[in-house]
């Protein structure tokens, strides 16, 4: 069972840049990537896909019903959204904001249970955040901080996770560690994850299809290998490259020259 | 291990309360004691400090609570019911009904009411035009909606009230209200509004991760956000009616209350509550011994506190780079 199905939706922003009937079948379990060059529709998808952004014709059907039939409380059982920004303003700690995961589960004036903390503190150890547990949030780096936001994720429990360029701010090892985490939690718990990337080379390597996506239309989805060709790539990126497997484990791997031509 | 850090914490939170609620008693029954008089007769403590004393309770809380849920929802810790226009616009909302010769409170209230909410839904419309409200265009809309009302109050004050040194002393925000019936109605509205305030803490908490984040962790952040704005508003209406524009209580009080308390609206609201009350309590006690037997309005007591810290805020932000 599919848990998205996009169908023939549009979108226009005010501005004029719109997303033309895009259709995407996403099945439960998926790790699907995003990708296209800058102002493709990437985000704009995946806005469309969290409802923070509403289509203009088509629909979006989530386990079999229509998105926007949900409330908020009820989408964030299901769906957890890591934005590409997020800015701290106030000073909670860690723990706190971790918590807050969990307010689409509680009843209003209902005590945190042994089952919310438990679910925090495992949400804490995943994302190895255990140590900052007890430190304001607004003291901490931007790497840190993303993970913070990974367990606040978790901490929703949801069966999809979305993400919009989870690795921009963050170094190689945190960029590495973040996406195996999201491929255990994918395996482990057959969460279906959703991701924005700009990154080609972890998109290939981590996820099993890939989209792309070009001036507001799907251009091609597959695996790695069908989706990121020298065609493709100069079709939507204007740029020549060669793509070859890589060393470890096959993957397609881009490079290019250093002058042009 | 952890969870009984997490439940000491709570309880440490809890006493902190406890603490403060004795400090505020404290406080209120010394205040019965303080005045121009010194071992005044039971009847002056009867009659007109009891009176004075509780006005200072409620509107203290009410503004300190309103100062907070602004901050909380605009995501901006310089916000306050008296630099965002809000206190102006009541205000104005009070002397229009007393122009007009309404001589029921249910008019006095509704106006003022009114205007408020129209002055902060209008300073929100404005400075969110980029999304999210930037600190500075915030703090300065609000500041020229301010001006806008103020303009509007001395000019009828100037037309109608010129003689009138009791409307001039309401204004610039005094405790001198003596009229039993708008206090108790000033002080139901505060509770009311408050307890509104209270029961969406969780939410407020939410708010300040942002409107997106908010909304994707489960708030409708639409329906939560006019709820807020209108207990908050109806809190500032409330004690402008009573107690004029006593300004920057909104914003000193929560902003000490979360380096004492911590960010959690469930522990900062009733916390800022207290502490308003606390403050405003001892502020009217400067207000009324400091020069005898002449009396300062309170609101230019809080105001001569008010504004080096509010600079102080800012130059803070400025050096962590938060602008």
């Amino acid at each position: 069972m599919a848990s998205l199905e996009v169908d023939k939706v549009s979108f226009q922003y005010l501005q004029g840049f719109s997303l033309h009937e895009v259709s995407l079948d996403i099945p439960t379990g998926s790790f699907l990537a995003l990708i296209g060059p800058n102002g493709s529709g990437k985000t704009t998808l995946l806005r469309l896909m969290s409802k923070t952004l509403k289509p203009d014709t088509g629909s979006i059907l989530l386990e079999g019903n229509f998105l926007q039939d949900f409330s908020s409380l009820e989408l964030a059982r299901k769906v957890a959204v890591i934005a590409s920004e997020q800015h701290f303003d106030f000073p909670f700690l860690v723990r706190d904001v971790v918590s807050m995961g969990r307010f689409p589960h509680q009843a209003r004036l209902e005590r945190t249970s042994q089952r919310d903390r438990q679910i925090v503190d495992e949400s804490l150890q995943m994302t190895q955040t255990e140590h900052l547990a007890d430190r304001p949030v607004s003291s901490l780096s931007s790497g840190e901080r993303q993970r913070v936001l990974v367990a606040r994720a978790l901490a929703q429990t949801p069966s999809i996770l979305m993400l919009d360029e989870p690795t921009a701010h963050l170094d190689i090892s945190h960029q590495i560690g973040t996406f195996r985490l999201l491929r255990q939690l994918n395996r482990s718990r057959g969460m279906t994850i959703i991701t924005v990337l700009h990154d080609l080379t972890a998109a290939a390597v981590f996820c099993p299809t890939v989209v792309l996506l070009h001036q507001g239309r799907l251009i091609k989805q597959g695996s790695p290998s069908e989706v990121i060709t020298p065609e493709t790539i100069l079709e939507t990126y204007q740029t020549e490259v060669t793509v070859h497997p890589s060393p470890v484990g096959g993957f397609p791997q881009i490079s290019y020259p250093a002058d042009e031509g | 291990m952890r969870a009984i850090v997490s439940v000491a914490s709570m309880r440490s939170a809890g006493l902190k309360l406890v603490l403060l609620l004795a400090v505020t008693v404290l406080v209120l029954v010394g205040s019965l004691f303080v005045g121009p008089v010194w071992n005044a007769p039971w009847q002056i403590i009867w009659d007109i400090r009891l009176p004075r004393t509780l006005l200072a309770l409620i509107v203290g809380s009410g503004l300190a609570a309103a100062g907070a849920t602004f901050q909380g929802v605009l995501r901006n810790p310089l916000a306050d019911p008296f630099i965002l226009g809000t206190s102006s616009a009541a205000a104005a909302g009070v002397m229009m009904s007393s122009v007009m010769g309404f001589d029921h409170y249910s008019a006095l209230y509704c106006l003022s009411l009114g205007f408020a909410l129209f002055s902060i839904f209008l300073v929100y419309r404005i400075a969110r035009m980029q999304g999210r409200a930037q600190v500075q265009t915030l703090v300065l809309t609000g500041v020229v909606v301010s001006l806008f009302f103020n303009a509007a109050v001395f000019l009828v004050f100037s037309i109608f009230y010129r003689e009138s040194f009791t409307t001039l002393f309401y204004l610039l925000g005094s405790l001198t209200e003596g009229e039993p019936t708008l206090i108790l109605v000033s002080s139901a509205i505060i509770i009311f509004g408050f307890a509104l305030t209270w029961l969406y803490a969780r939410e407020l908490n939410l708010l300040t991760q942002g409107e997106e984040a908010a909304q994707h962790l489960g708030v409708e952040v639409e329906r939560i956000r006019k709820i807020l704005f209108v207990a908050a508003s109806a809190m500032v209406a409330a004690a402008v009616a009573v107690a004029g524009m006593i300004g920057f209580v909104g914003l000193i009080v929560p902003h000490m209350m979360r380096i004492i308390m911590g960010p959690d609206h469930r522990i900062l609201l009733p916390a800022s509550a207290l502490g308003g009350a606390v403050f405003l309590l001892l502020a009217d006690g400067v207000a009324r011994t400091a020069i005898p037997p002449l009396e300062i309005p309170v609101g230019a007591i809080t105001a001569l506190i008010g504004s080096p810290y509010f600079i102080y805020l800012l130059r803070r932000r400025q050096r962590e780079g938060q602008f």
